[in-house]
């Protein structure tokens, strides 16, 4: 449904994205994923035709995306959605159904469908005095006011509260049953876990990694164990080659390892030292380590709240929203990950 | 091919279609974001403004007078002074009997009787009566005496008037007839080809109106006619000269001259006629409007007034308030598109930026027609004054249009519309006080308004001439903001220098560079590249039109020495940015390679692009501007020098493209350079482009 090749966009000397490929399959979702300034929003405004490549070639829906006529088979959600304020959702949806030609009575039947299940009300009140969880679900209904085969989604969650944000992913997710192919952005890597088929992690304007989160996991991420004990172990040269690190936890002792081998040095240990072992958890790692495996640095905002500085406004108020929602939404889903890295309260609640 | 016209026309009615679309909800959302108070102060203003222009126009049409009852002047009902001072708007007349000075009293009428006296010396019994205005010693006591005095010989004059016998009334008739003039370059002649009528040149000859004389010394009828224009004087008793010197000791004709020395006393009124001498040769400026010089007025001349339209002038300014409430409107709909990318959504729709445009502009264009058209049938224009006022209106939303695009904010905005409208407003009102004067004028749209509502006659070519630049630069203008109506450029926070830059490079294409010798270079692929260049660069030529009428415009008035050489330089640089601020805006947004052979090819481009496009200026010859000295001197052509051999005229012909290349391509070597390069390269080339400016000037 979507092909990129060799998908370059520059602006004078900087280089946004380079040398970009990949495909997307009719009914995935595909998602994008990378720091801030890694070139996701560029490379989805390349697919919706906002933005002309310099160089490669994009295919969208059987169009080049610079085909005025593909953008009929394409519904965009930016990052951002201001609406016109003084129009009312109505009114403002039925704007965009008149420009795609859409009949009146289609378009009615439409915009009630996608109201009705964003669960959207004060479908007449101005647009400039309703809620910005309301304003984003009228511009997610936008999207589909042309009954689109694509959905190119930026941030689709992002300052949202995590009901809303619940709801939004829901619906993407339900859009793949309907057939849509969804390409889907966020740096909140659990709204791409939660919703994507496949992702591609992007770093610096490029590609550095791509498959279903599953495979990305097994290859750039590694399980851990943590040990917990009543003492100390003792350090013996055996655990200090397993780069086994050791932190107290209230009265216990946590020991983690990489492999099943230390589990039993920090075991022989432990019993050197007169204690023994009360605990023993594996760990599998989310996407946030992969991410982090790969691009060498942490989530900003997700981990350290630190932008790096390449971040819009609006991006690192996204990122403040997104973390609680994320962390949140995790352990709902009763994920084990808990990362070292990540002293937050919530990580530390889910321990 | 009939396919290929009904697939034409198909877009095209695809186009109107979106077009209406989005103009029909932009409508609905402008007329929502205004709620019923803010409507209610803005047609509150609007009928302030227009009752400011009314009462403006009642003052002049209908004789209303602000100065009503201001002095109050003692006077009996049974003098003969009481009609005149009760006719007289300013006067109040009071009993003179009850009458005290400097109280219930500004100035008294009274009659002093005093014994006449015999040849002998011995009291006659015939008193004499004696009329003697007397006036409280103040000011207002004066100017209450002046007034009583322009009262007496207002009616008078009225009395005159009303006389059966209008050859005892008037014994010697003058008529008057307005027309423009031009005079060949002397140190007292402005710009406009008029010498002021300062008279006191001898060698000047006479206007083509002759002055009466009012105060009887019988110099004011000029009947020896040396200019080309038609003036009679006749005297009714058969004896047109008989009473006066001769007429060649006068200057400059001036129609309001009192005096008959040759100092006319009405500078607007010198300024228009005191034209047609001939004796330059070929400077005489064609009639513009025909009798729009002309304006017959019978009386004294005290009582004649200047061909001034102040009316009609006053309604065409009508004409432009509207404007300034449209280009708020419109400008804050289109940066409202791009604050926080709201008209993001709009970019991924199938409708082009060029539909989503005139689409969103529409509404403004129409209700300026709307009220256009009104305020014409108010104000009693015609077609005309629609037709002239429609490119003034599409220049406001251009400019407007091109400005919301440019600025970052609502405050810059706001910069932006004051701006367009004094620009806009000065451009087209301040070269149309001028209608009745000079065909300079007619730079300005208004001055077919005002020609209208007077009731004149104009010619397509002037009309052409006068709105052509203005339509073509809305035109263009709305071209340069769509070039940066797209996502990259539309929300961004860059300068405005920077966006215009950018809007100007977007029309431009990468000049393919040859590797070297013997590698072939796409042809077509840069001629095309060159091609963007040359266009880019004729499209300048309606501003650089504007620029330079408005620079005559504005130096219209200083004499010769001082305006010649600025208006050459002023011109020279004004061609010079033209032609070579695409060419800098390519080589600073990378379009261009900047290297030299590039440079000069773009300059080559540009140079021969403008020098296409200025002759398609040949307008300017329609309209007769460049038989002003002053127009020759800004457009110059090789017309003038009909007497050369055709190799010279040949020579003549080319020599401005030869010129326009070689400035731009030294211009074009600099802005590959950088900015600091780029302003020497422009300044040396503008100081080149004067130099032969006035070799063309001095060949004239």
């Amino acid at each position: 449904m979507i092909e990129a090749s060799g998908l370059r966009k520059t602006y004078g000397d900087f280089a946004a994205v380079v040398d970009s490929d990949f495909a997307v399959e009719e009914g995935e979702v595909f998602g994008i994923v990378g720091p801030n300034g890694a070139g996701k929003t560029t490379t989805l405004k390349v697919l919706a035709g906002l933005v002309e490549p310099t160089e490669g070639e994009v295919t969208v829906a059987g169009f080049d995306a610079s085909d005025p006529e593909m953008r009929r088979h394409l519904g965009f959600l930016p990052e951002e959605s201001p609406l016109y304020e003084e129009m009312t959702a109505l009114s403002y949806l039925r704007f965009f159904a008149d420009l795609y030609d859409v009949p009146r009575e289609v378009a009615d039947e439409r915009i009630e469908a996608a109201l009705d299940r964003l669960e959207l009300d004060h479908r007449e009140r101005r647009l400039g005095d309703v809620s910005k969880g309301m304003k984003r679900k009228v511009a997610i209904a936008r999207s589909l006011v042309n009954d689109p085969d694509v959905l190119v989604y930026d941030e689709p969650a992002s300052g949202l509260d995590p009901v809303t944000t619940n709801s939004v992913l829901a619906f993407t997710r339900e859009l793949r049953e309907t057939g849509k192919t969804v390409v889907f952005s966020a740096h909140n890597l659990y709204h791409v876990e939660s919703v994507c088929d496949r992702v591609v992690v992007m770093n610096e304007g490029r590609i550095v990694a791509r498959g279903s989160v599953d495979g990305i996991r097994e290859r750039h991420g590694e399980t851990t164990y943590r040990v917990f004990t009543d003492v100390e172990p003792t350090a013996t040269p055996a655990l200090a080659d397993l780069d086994a690190t050791t932190e107290e936890v209230g009265d216990r002792f946590r020991t983690t390892v990489p492999s099943m081998d230390a589990v039993a040095a920090v075991r022989e240990a432990v019993g050197d030292a007169g204690g023994e072992v009360v605990d023993i958890r594996s760990r599998e790692p989310s996407l946030e380590d992969v991410f982090l495996d790969i691009v060498g640095r942490p989530m900003p905002g997700r981990y350290t709240g630190d932008l790096g500085g390449d971040g819009t406004d609006a991006e690192s108020n996204a990122d403040g929203d997104g973390d609680g929602d994320g962390d949140g939404d995790g352990d709902g889903d009763g994920d084990e990950s808990e990362t070292e890295t990540t002293k937050t309260a919530t990580t530390e609640a889910t321990e | 091919m009939i396919d290929g016209f009904r697939r034409v026309g198909r877009r095209l009615a695809v186009g109107v279609r979106r077009v209406l679309r989005v103009a029909r909800w932009e409508s609905a959302r402008a007329s929502g974001g205004v709620d019923r108070r803010t409507l209610a102060a803005g047609v509150a203003l609007l009928l302030v403004a227009g009752g400011v222009v009314g009462v403006g126009v009642a003052t002049g049409v209908a004789g209303l007078d602000v100065d009503q009852d201001v002095y109050r002047v003692g006077v009996d009902a049974e003098s003969p002074y009481s009609e005149a001072i009760e006719d007289a708007p300013s006067l109040r007349p009071v009993a003179a009997g009850t009458a005290s000075l400097g109280d219930s009293a500004d100035a008294v009428v009274v009659t002093v009787v005093e014994p006449g006296s015999g040849a002998d010396g011995s009291i006659d019994a015939a008193d004499v009566e004696e009329v003697v205005v007397r006036a409280s010693d103040t000011r207002k006591g004066e100017a209450a005496a002046a007034s009583v005095r322009e009262a007496v010989e207002s009616h008078n004059e009225r009395l005159m008037r009303a006389e059966p016998n209008r050859t005892a009334a008037f014994p010697v008739v003058v008529t008057l007839r307005y027309v423009g003039r031009t005079t060949p370059l002397d140190g007292g002649a402005t710009l406009g080809g008029s010498d002021g009528g300062t008279g006191g040149s001898g060698g000047q000859s006479a206007g083509g109106t002759d002055a009466t004389d009012s105060d009887g010394d019988g110099s004011g009828t000029d009947a020896d006619d040396t200019g080309a224009d038609e003036s009679s004087a006749t005297d009714s008793n058969g004896d047109a000269d008989a009473d006066g010197p001769s007429g060649d000791e006068r200057t400059s004709g001036g129609s309001d001259e009192t005096d008959g020395d040759g100092s006319a006393t009405d500078a607007p009124d010198t300024t228009d006629d005191g034209a047609g001498s001939d004796d330059d040769g070929g400077f005489a400026v064609p009639s513009i409007g025909g009798a729009a010089f002309g304006a017959d007025t019978v009386g004294s001349p005290g009582s004649i007034t200047p061909p001034f339209p102040f009316t009609s002038l006053l309604l065409a300014f009508a004409f432009l308030v509207p404007m300034n409430f449209l280009i708020q409107a419109y400008g804050s709909s289109i940066l409202d598109e791009r604050t926080n990318r709201r008209g993001e959504p709009l970019l991924v729709t199938p409708l082009s930026p060029a539909e989503i445009v005139a689409g969103k502009t529409l509404p403004y264009a129409a209700a300026a027609a709307v009220v256009t058209s009104l305020i014409a049938l108010l104000v009693g224009g015609g077609a005309l004054s629609v037709v002239a006022v429609a490119p003034v209106a599409a220049t406001f939303l251009g400019a407007t249009f091109v400005g919301a695009m440019f600025a970052r904010s609502f405050k810059e905005l706001t910069f932006v519309t004051v701006g367009v409208s004094v620009l806009l407003t000065t451009y087209a009102f301040v070269p149309a006080i001028f209608t009745n004067v000079t065909p300079v004028a007619l730079v300005s749209p208004l001055t077919l308004v005002v020609f209208d509502l007077q009731g004149e006659a104009v010619s397509a070519g002037e009309v052409l001439f006068s709105t052509a630049p203005m339509a073509v630069g809305a035109a263009l203008l709305f071209g340069l903001g769509l070039g940066v109506y797209r996502e990259e450029d539309m929300f961004s926070q860059k300068p405005v220098t920077r966006k215009f830059l950018d809007a100007l490079a977007v029309r431009l294409s990468a000049v393919p560079v040859g590797g070297g010798r013997g590698v072939a270079i796409p042809g077509r692929k840069r001629l095309r590249a060159l091609g963007s260049v040359a266009f880019l660069t004729a499209c300048t030529i309606p501003f650089v039109f504007v620029a330079e009428l408005l620079a005559v415009a504005v130096l219209f008035a200083l004499p010769v020495t001082v305006s010649i050489p600025v208006l050459l330089v002023t011109i020279a640089f004004i061609e010079e940015v033209a032609k070579s601020i695409g060419l800098y805006a390519g080589f600073e947004r990378g379009v261009f390679e900047r290297t030299d052979r590039v440079a000069l090819a773009v300059g080559l481009a540009s140079g021969t692009g403008f020098f296409l496009a200025e002759k398609a200026t040949a307008v300017v010859q329609a309209v007769g501007l460049t038989e002003l000295f002053l127009g020759r001197a800004a457009f110059a052509d090789v017309s003038g020098f009909s007497g050369l051999p055709p190799i010279a005229l040949a020579a003549l012909f080319f020599a401005p493209l030869v010129l326009h290349v070689a400035a731009t391509s030294a211009a074009s070597v600099g802005a590959s350079r950088g900015r600091t390069a780029y302003a020497l390269a422009l300044t040396l080339a503008t100081l080149g482009h004067a130099a032969y400016n006035v070799g063309v000037v001095s060949l004239g």
